[in-house]
């Protein structure tokens, strides 16, 4: 009895092995490297001399941090702001579309196909798109707001420091809606025909339903779009990049675009690789959060 | 059971996600068998952006024209495109996957001296002596030659004649100051056209164009407060409509565009745009002069040199970029060349050939090289030219002052200024 637990251990981490080694090498080793860059100096002096590269402790980060208008600090709160707005509205929405779509109706399957297109595009495709759209001249918004009377001269969307905020928020959230919509689903599609029959019996109403069952039975998924959605909108880099390069001045300058920014056109190794580590950090946070909550969920189970 | 079909789809879809966040970076462009030989003959690669037609048959012929010269190397060329170009030679120096020889912006050259991507070529049978100075400068570091200038321009202003003869106005010219250039812009804002609009994007582009107007006012690079007076114009101009606001967002290619369609009475722009003008807007009534000059007693306005370097990348053989080079140092070859490009030749004598001092449109430009100035150099370019962007950006979207605008650029500069070795 005891030799058998002990083989079946060894042939679990056995089991293990393999995608452990794949992640040391394309996980690991990547993020060590740049975590050791990013304690160091190499910048365009020192890049091709090792002799000149030294560990300087923290002093990237303090620098990124310093002075009163620290960009970083403006990308952080910027990404926070995309973040949060993008999912607000990406869930609601995508909430919305998945009870019609996980509905039976004629065409309903080919509709939920036809609304997967916006995430299909590739978004640097869908950022071009929305970067006409928005143009101040000539620009389709500009256009129909006109006609509809909502605003009398064109606005300046990607010029306008809040407006452009604005623009690449509305692009990011047509882009994320699908994906929310999917996850949905596919938690709706968990919760067994029996119990609405039950409780339609009992006479709750829509309402009743809708809170009292349908929510709580998929909350691991609710909770999966949240985090997931959270991650990738967080991260987000091609859609502002192609849109406003993180302009005008700053004002949607996002830690992605940033880090790029620093590492890219700069050459400023070290600080893009501090800046990169910070967006992980935040990230790693949010990580361990949805682990945790992946492993309560199934506790319960 | 589902549950776990759920979860699992959910990582399939984190899984995609990574992937799809990552993708994009990693494709280098492969030119790794650049030791290989192509029929007995020693293969030299060469990277460059170019994208218009007329850029890519100059490219060709020059390339054909090499190969026929000679009969020990063969050289072809790579196109990458100028959005990735420093990012890929970046990665391209930690992969090892390189050309032998790079066309790249001038003002980038330094950086990529400092990082040891360039190899010295001081020893090769080059002219040296016919070049002019400030392209000759961006090929520089410490004394020794890394390659030799491709190609210079730089920006002048261009005018609608027909809008101008509409509203019964004398065309700019070498006498304009900023105060006639105000006035005119002002008196041309109306019907839907804008006085005056050039690229002022956010990025080294728009510093290419805006950082003359600061030069002009009495300031450099490195003395911002010294130039407010051209945060004051600009700004000035903006808020009265004279200079368009859509600017900040505009690359040069943006600016032509609009000044081809008539909405701009004048735009600040180079060369390059010549040959597509022609080709898209033959029948446009338009003509080039020296930008205006900051006031009566000073001189011409200095404006900003562009253009190409071919640098040869380090590495134990070099000789075929550096027979490449010697072929393109010959001054008729350099000649036929640019006559293509649409850019002048960085040589002296070469550029007083007739094709260019007989021309109007390309006189001009030929007059306000004169007083063009290099930007930089310095291997922390970049920085510099984000730092004074943004203040040209805060500028004229009224974020800030000019006194504001000029302290804190200023304090953005020194603080690159300390960083540099």
């Amino acid at each position: 009895m005891k030799k058998r637990n002990h083989i079946s251990i060894r042939a679990g981490f056995l089991f293990a092995l393999p995608a452990a080694i794949y992640m040391l090498i394309f996980v690991g080793y990547p993020m060590i490297q740049n975590f050791i860059l990013s304690f160091k100096n190499v910048d365009v002096y020192t890049f091709s001399d090792t002799a000149k590269q030294s560990f300087v402790g923290l002093a990237n980060y303090t620098e990124l941090f310093s002075g009163e208008e620290a960009i970083l600090s403006t990308a952080i709160a910027n990404t926070l702001i995309f973040t949060v707005i993008s999912i607000f509205f990406q869930f609601f929405i995508g909430f919305g579309l998945a009870l019609l779509f996980s509905k039976k109706f004629k065409g309903s399957s080919f509709f939920r196909g036809v609304t997967m297109i916006s995430w299909l595009l590739p978004v640097t495709v869908a950022g071009l798109l929305f970067k006409f759209m928005f143009a101040s001249k000539g620009g389709i918004i500009n256009q129909l707001f006109m006609s509809l009377h909502l605003i009398d001269a064109p606005l300046e969307w990607l010029l306008d420091p809040k407006l452009a905020m604005a623009a690449i928020v509305v692009a990011n959230i047509w882009i994320g809606i699908p994906f929310n919509m999917m996850l949905l689903i596919t938690g709706l599609t968990t919760i067994p025909e029996e119990i609405y029959e039950s409780s339609k019996l009992d006479g709750a109403n829509k309402f009743q339903t809708l809170f009292q069952i349908t929510i709580p039975m998929i909350r691991p998924a609710i909770m999966s779009v949240l985090t997931l959605g959270f991650v990738y909108t967080f991260k987000v880099f091609d859609l502002v990049w192609v849109m406003t390069k993180g302009g005008p001045v700053n004002s949607t300058e996002l830690v992605s675009t940033y880090a790029y920014k620093l590492s890219f056109e700069q050459f400023q190794f070290s600080k893009g690789a501090a800046a990169a580590n910070i967006l992980f950090l935040i990230l790693f946070v949010v990580g361990i959060f949805y682990i945790k909550l992946i492993n309560d969920e199934e506790e319960v189970m | 059971m589902k549950k776990r079909m759920v979860s699992v789809l959910l990582c399939l879809a984190m899984a995609a996600g990574m992937m799809a966040g990552c993708s994009g970076g990693g494709d280098s462009k492969g030119s790794s068998d650049k030791e290989g030989t192509t029929g007995g003959k020693e293969s030299v690669v060469i990277w460059d952006y170019f994208e218009t037609d007329a850029q890519k048959n100059m490219m060709q012929d020059m390339i054909d024209g090499f190969n026929e010269s000679q009969d020990k190397y063969e050289a072809s060329h790579v196109y990458v495109p100028f959005a990735d170009y420093e990012k890929q030679l970046t990665l391209g120096m930690a992969s090892g996957e390189l050309p032998d020889l790079v066309i790249l912006d001038g003002c980038g050259m330094a950086s990529f001296i400092e990082m040891d991507l360039f190899g010295d070529v001081s020893a090769a049978d080059i002219k040296w002596d016919e070049y002019m100075e400030g392209p000759m400068s961006s090929t520089m570091a410490d004394g020794k030659h890394y390659g030799i200038p491709f190609a210079t321009n730089c920006t002048a202003l261009f005018y609608n004649k027909d809008i101008f003869d509409a509203a019964k106005m004398d065309y700019p010219d070498e006498n304009t100051t900023w105060e006639d250039f105000r006035e005119m812009a002002k008196a041309l804002t109306k019907d839907g056209v804008t006085g005056f609009g050039n690229a002022a994007t956010g990025t080294d582009e728009g510093t290419f164009q805006c950082l003359q107007w600061l030069y002009t006012a009495g300031g450099d690079y490195q003395n911002i407060k010294g130039g407010m007076d051209a945060y004051k114009l600009m700004q000035e101009m903006v808020a009265e409509g004279s200079w368009s606001k859509d600017c900040v967002n505009w690359t040069q290619s943006d600016a032509n565009n609009n000044f081809v369609a008539g909405n701009l009475a004048m735009q600040q722009n180079g060369p390059w745009q010549i040959p597509g003008i022609e080709k898209d807007a033959p029948e446009l009534n338009y003509g080039v002069t020296v930008l205006p000059k900051k006031d009566a007693d000073s001189g011409q306005a200095t404006s900003i040199l562009g253009g190409e370097n071919m640098g040869a990348v380090k590495q134990d053989n070099m000789d075929g970029a550096i027979a490449f080079m010697e072929y393109y140092d010959q001054t008729d070859v350099m000649i036929e060349c640019m006559k293509q490009y649409g850019s002048f030749p960085p040589k002296t004598e070469a550029a007083q050939d007739s094709y260019w001092t007989d021309d109007p449109i390309q006189k001009a430009f030929i007059q306000q090289l004169d007083t063009s100035i290099p930007r930089g150099p310095s291997a922390s370019w970049p920085a510099y030219s984000d730092a004074i962007q943004t203040g040209f950006q805060e500028v004229m979207t009224s974020a800030k002052t000019p006194e504001k605008a000029s302290e804190d650029t200023q304090a953005a500069v020194d603080k690159v200024k300390a960083s540099e070795k």
